[in-house]
């Protein structure tokens, strides 16, 4: 954890510009009345211009739209690690060290599968810590020893060794997979269990205070997916093997009962004082639903809420940052979304109700 | 063609053998097929059946994957499909149904448990899985549909040759063998009645004859006593 001076002013004014060029949720009305031509055209003349000149030569369609999107989150993410210092910058980079995953993740498939160099790198999203230069070796790899190897001076290279025995012996990348995702939700707030109590339900006062609720409900909920897919899929698998450390909603040994009753996990989620209120809509159709989607769904719209609050309680701290990094996400999910949607032909109403979360 | 047997009673013989045997295989292959078309309409409904699975699977799979695709990026879902290397594996026996050889196809490793698909359960969504499952589903109706179908077609194909076969029989064989038959045995009662009728003219000429030479005799015998008369009363100027 880096304790330079942190700069939350200068990076909060930056980002508010760039606030500022978000689409607004009358875009979205239009481009849901879009087919995926006229999308790719609005976009090109909105910020995400560039991208798409860039792109449009490579790729059509959807594809581009996608891959337009992807290029230009990394570039806003990449942005705000390099006018980000100190505190600020290590608090930032925790979670966009998703991308991280992302990329060790995509790069090592890649590698296994013998899929060309050229075609994984239009699949990384560089957006994270890891600077190009390790990515672009880690492409060049011929097996995922080489890949492992590479990115020994990552925060991952651990996590990444331990579970290559595994990986050796079952020649499954499930291992290194959970490996690398349990390393970015323990280092998400790691550190940060000094600052605040993390047993509290409920939330404490300060911007950081604020964050770690928002990473505390980031690794609940994926605590809960993974409990309720788990319990769903009926498979032999240790419920503590997926476990995340630090959040507040279940410990070890809770998931590890509960996951063995699927009614009575739904009731202890619904029974928690941070989340049963907000997600209490969604659970009730979990209960009556076969498919846990409108459950993640929701997930999503909760975690989204947190976003708003954010950055309108403490405008010029951490907290405005990653609500700023949050809505970024939330635009590319919906155009996304809406591109994708009209390609297989859903109607405005079903992309409306089941994608695009406003 | 009749023309072309030979009306000789061995050819009779051997087309009586043949028409008996012809009957014979007419009745089994008739039983035959409509055994297979009893069996070709079992297998029809299962197959319709099938198909209105695999058509259904079809239509679930390709939604599943369009929202996993909306909501999660076609990059991510090819990601995690790229995580798996193994691939399911097919193993066919085969088993008989009234003599048409139909394969029994076996499949293992197509239905996955979660930590068996490859991608880790930590960083993905429960829309990856159900995609994942509705494909898992759509691959064990398009096995079972491959192995009804192709039960299906050799049904079809071997009803379509036993019903050739039968008409064959019905159709082309047998009434041949049966004018064959008809046209040695003409041919042979033709023969009798041109021996009897030969055989009548010989007796006829033969009694013509005997008769003749008895008659030749007789007059032979008439002309005897007149000679020797004439032999004793001698030459009067000798």
């Amino acid at each position: 954890m880096s304790f330079g001076a942190s700069n939350p002013e200068y990076v909060n004014g930056r980002v508010r510009s760039r606030r500022a060029s978000l689409f607004a949720d009358e875009d979205y009305r239009k481009l849901i009345r879009m087919g995926p031509s006229g999308i790719a055209r609005f976009m090109e003349e909105s910020e995400y211009e560039r991208e798409i000149n860039q792109l449009g030569t490579r790729f059509s369609g959807v594809d581009l739209i996608e891959y337009a999107l992807n290029q230009n989150l990394a570039k806003h993410f990449d942005d705000l690690l390099d006018w980000s210092e100190g505190r600020l910058y290590d608090l930032i980079a925790r979670y966009l060290r998703k991308f991280d995953v992302w990329n060790i993740k995509t790069i090592i498939r890649g590698v296994y599968t013998d899929t060309p160099a050229d075609e994984i790198e239009t699949d990384l999203i560089r957006a994270g810590e890891i600077d190009d230069a390790t990515l672009d070796r880690a492409l060049e790899a011929d097996t995922v020893e080489d890949v492992v190897e590479i990115f020994n001076r990552t925060i991952f290279h651990d996590a990444l060794e331990s579970a290559y025995e595994e990986y050796e012996e079952s020649g499954a990348l499930v291992p290194l997979e959970n490996a690398l995702d349990r390393e970015f939700y323990e280092r998400l707030i790691e550190d940060l269990s000094g600052s605040y109590d993390l047993s509290f339900t409920e939330p404490q006062s300060g911007p950081e205070a604020l964050y770690v609720e928002f990473l505390q409900a980031e690794i609940d909920f994926r605590n809960a997916r993974n409990a309720l897919r788990l319990a769903r899929s009926g498979a032999d698998l240790e419920p503590t093997e997926y476990y995340i450390e630090g959040g507040v909603l279940f410990d070890r040994s809770e998931l590890s009962r509960l996951v063995t009753d699927y009614d009575e996990l739904v009731d202890h989620i619904a029974e928690s004082k941070r989340y049963g209120d907000r997600l209490s809509s969604a659970l009730t159709r979990l209960r009556e639903a076969e498919s846990l989607i409108q459950f993640e769904h929701a997930l999503d719209a909760a975690l989204l809420e947190y976003s708003d609050t954010l950055s309108s309680i403490y405008p010029v701290s951490v907290s405005a940052v990653l609500s700023y990094i949050l809505a970024k996400e939330r635009e590319v999910e919906n155009i996304r979304a809406i591109a994708r949607g009209r390609e297989v032909g859903l109607s405005e109403s079903e992309i409306e109700e089941e994608l695009v979360i406003l | 063609m009749a023309e072309d047997v030979k009306p000789t009673r061995k050819n009779l013989m051997e087309i009586e053998d043949r028409i008996d045997l012809s009957e014979r295989g007419h009745g089994t292959l008739e039983k035959k097929r409509d055994g297979l078309i009893m069996e070709f309409m079992d297998i029809l409904d299962k197959a319709q059946d099938v198909r209105g699975e695999l058509s259904d699977d079809y239509e679930e799979a390709q939604k599943k994957i369009n929202m996993a695709r909306a909501m999660e990026g076609d990059v991510a879902v090819r990601g995690a499909a790229a995580a798996l290397q193994e691939h399911p594996e097919i193993t066919t026996e085969s088993k008989n149904i009234m003599g048409v050889v139909v394969p029994q196809i076996e499949s293992s490793r197509v239905s996955k448990s979660l930590d068996e698909r490859g991608y880790g359960i930590m960083g993905t969504s429960a829309r990856i899985d159900e995609a994942a499952e509705a494909y898992e589903d759509l691959l064990e109706s398009i096995i079972l549909a491959a192995e009804v179908e192709t039960a299906m077609k050799k049904m079809l194909r071997e009803i379509e040759t036993t019903k050739r076969r039968v008409n064959a029989l019905e159709f082309k064989l047998l009434p041949e063998l049966y004018e064959n038959q008809e046209y040695i045995e003409q041919k042979l009662e033709e023969q009798e009645r041109e021996e009897t009728f030969r055989l009548k003219k010989i007796k006829e000429k033969k009694e013509q004859e005997e008769r003749e030479e008895r008659e030749a005799e007789a007059d032979a015998a008439a002309d005897e006593p007149e000679m020797e008369q004439a032999t004793a009363g001698g030459v009067p100027g000798n």
